[in-house]
């Protein structure tokens, strides 16, 4: 991914940004946008709301370059952040469509169910594998492990993680809170 | 309850950043992170260590429409938007610097003919390390210059367009910092050239202030005041 690829070159070009250099802007933008909206796209589900998410997370880096700050943030993790929350906001402010719909097929919406695979589960774990933290995610039972994936991949509230699981909401956010707990305990130690 | 408890924070934060919180809880923790640099901390934390789990999703190719609006909205293509609209305006200072340059060239070439020149374009030869502010009015046009050398207490504020100010009445500029509340900087005239002591040095003060804007206030704000409506915003930038 895009920060793997070049995570110097996005610094810079942030910086440019920073100064309204359209140019980088638009360079930014075709290295980081494709993986962005794959990101949005899981969480809201709907290519319309994805684009409007992509389109308002670009205007806000647009303004905020300025206060990107290199010491705190990677660039890619800055640009993630901000499509995430973007997007997690756009999904619980309509709630247009329930978590079940994308195993609705004929609910004649543009629900992109062909966009769910991988699972959740296998995001996450190609994720560990690929950022060589696999000891972390081992050390996460399974049911916590499968909580964490549906709530970061596909944006899942605690209530809806616990209907898709078939589990008691109070179960799930205790599975959610250790788990969080073990990753951060184990990435904290590797940083 | 208390939002300062550095694990409740924390654990605030995990579940913003993972995204289980339901969309009334998050926005009331998002007021909280407005107000509480250290839940802004715990959120970037747990930002920096999920982040990366994101790349794992496939790319997908966003449809060009998106980059068109994106293009607009920021005031690209045909029109001008403040911060390219501000670099407008810089480039004749940056052409300056480079003539001044040029010209130093020209000394050491013939110290002779130039010499009572030389130290003032020695001094000169090179823009200081600023903060600089552009503040624009609704039509984008440039209306209050501010700047600031970075280690300098010292805002120095010129006027490009006559502000009214109300009798009775101050124009007060104010620092937008990325995260948290606005806070005053001090009060410029509405016409002229003016400057003012800030309570510490630019880089203590600006380095996260992406922003600054104007209001129109009864009298000089004070820290931690709530800024009437701004009449005028504009990007704040370091100049080096």
């Amino acid at each position: 991914m895009a920060e793997r690829a070049g995570g110097a070159e996005l610094q810079q070009l942030l910086s440019r940004v920073a100064l309204g250099d359209r140019a980088a802007f638009r360079r930014l933008y075709d290295v980081t946008a494709p993986s962005l909206f794959g990101v949005a796209l899981r969480i809201v589900r709907q290519r319309e709301r994805a684009e409007e998410v992509l389109q308002d997370a670009f205007v806000n880096a647009w303004h905020r370059a300025s206060g990107y700050q290199a010491a705190l943030s990677q660039p890619m993790t800055w640009l993630t952040a901000i499509v995430r929350n973007r997007a997690l906001d756009e999904l619980r402010s309509g709630a247009r469509h329930s978590a079940d719909s994308l195993e609705d097929e004929t609910s004649g919406t543009t629900v992109d169910i062909e966009e769910t695979k991988p699972g959740p589960l296998g995001l996450l774990e190609q994720a560990a594998d690929t950022l060589a933290i696999r000891d972390c995610l081992d050390a996460i039972d399974g049911p916590q492990r499968q909580c964490l994936a549906l709530a970061y991949y596909q944006g899942y509230s605690h209530s809806e993680v616990a209907g898709h699981i078939g589990s008691p909401i109070g179960s799930v956010k205790v599975w959610l809170r250790r788990g969080l707990d073990k990753l951060k305990r184990c990435l904290d130690r590797l940083a | 309850m208390k939002y300062d408890h550095p694990e409740l924070l924390d654990r605030l934060a995990a579940e913003y950043v993972l995204g289980t919180m339901s969309g009334r809880v998050r926005r009331r923790f998002q007021a909280i992170q407005r107000a509480s640099p250290a839940a802004q901390r715990a959120v970037q934390d747990w930002e920096r260590r999920l982040s990366p789990l994101a790349q794992s999703v496939p790319p997908q190719t966003p449809p060009p429409a998106a980059w068109e609006a994106i293009e607009r909205r920021t005031g690209g293509g045909a029109a001008e938007k403040s911060a390219s609209g501000w670099l407008m305006w810089l480039k004749p200072a940056l052409g300056v610097a480079f003539g001044v340059v040029a010209t130093l060239g020209l000394v050491r070439l013939y110290p002779d003919a130039m010499v009572p020149v030389d130290e003032i374009v020695q001094a000169r030869s090179k823009l200081p390390e600023s903060y600089v502010g552009l503040l624009t009015d609704a039509s984008n046009n440039p209306v209050v210059l501010a700047s600031s050398t970075r280690h300098g207490k010292t805002m120095s504020v010129k006027i490009l367009r006559k502000v009214e100010v109300p009798a009775g009445k101050v124009l007060q500029l104010w620092a937008l910092p990325k995260a948290g509340a606005a806070f005053p900087l001090g009060v410029v005239p509405g016409e002229g050239k003016g400057s003012f002591e800030m309570a510490d040095t630019s880089e203590k003060l600006l380095s996260a202030v992406p922003r600054l804007a104007l209001s129109v206030e009864d009298a000089p704000a004070r820290a931690g005041a709530v800024p009437a409506p701004f009449v005028l915003t504009g990007n704040c930038v370091k100049l080096w």
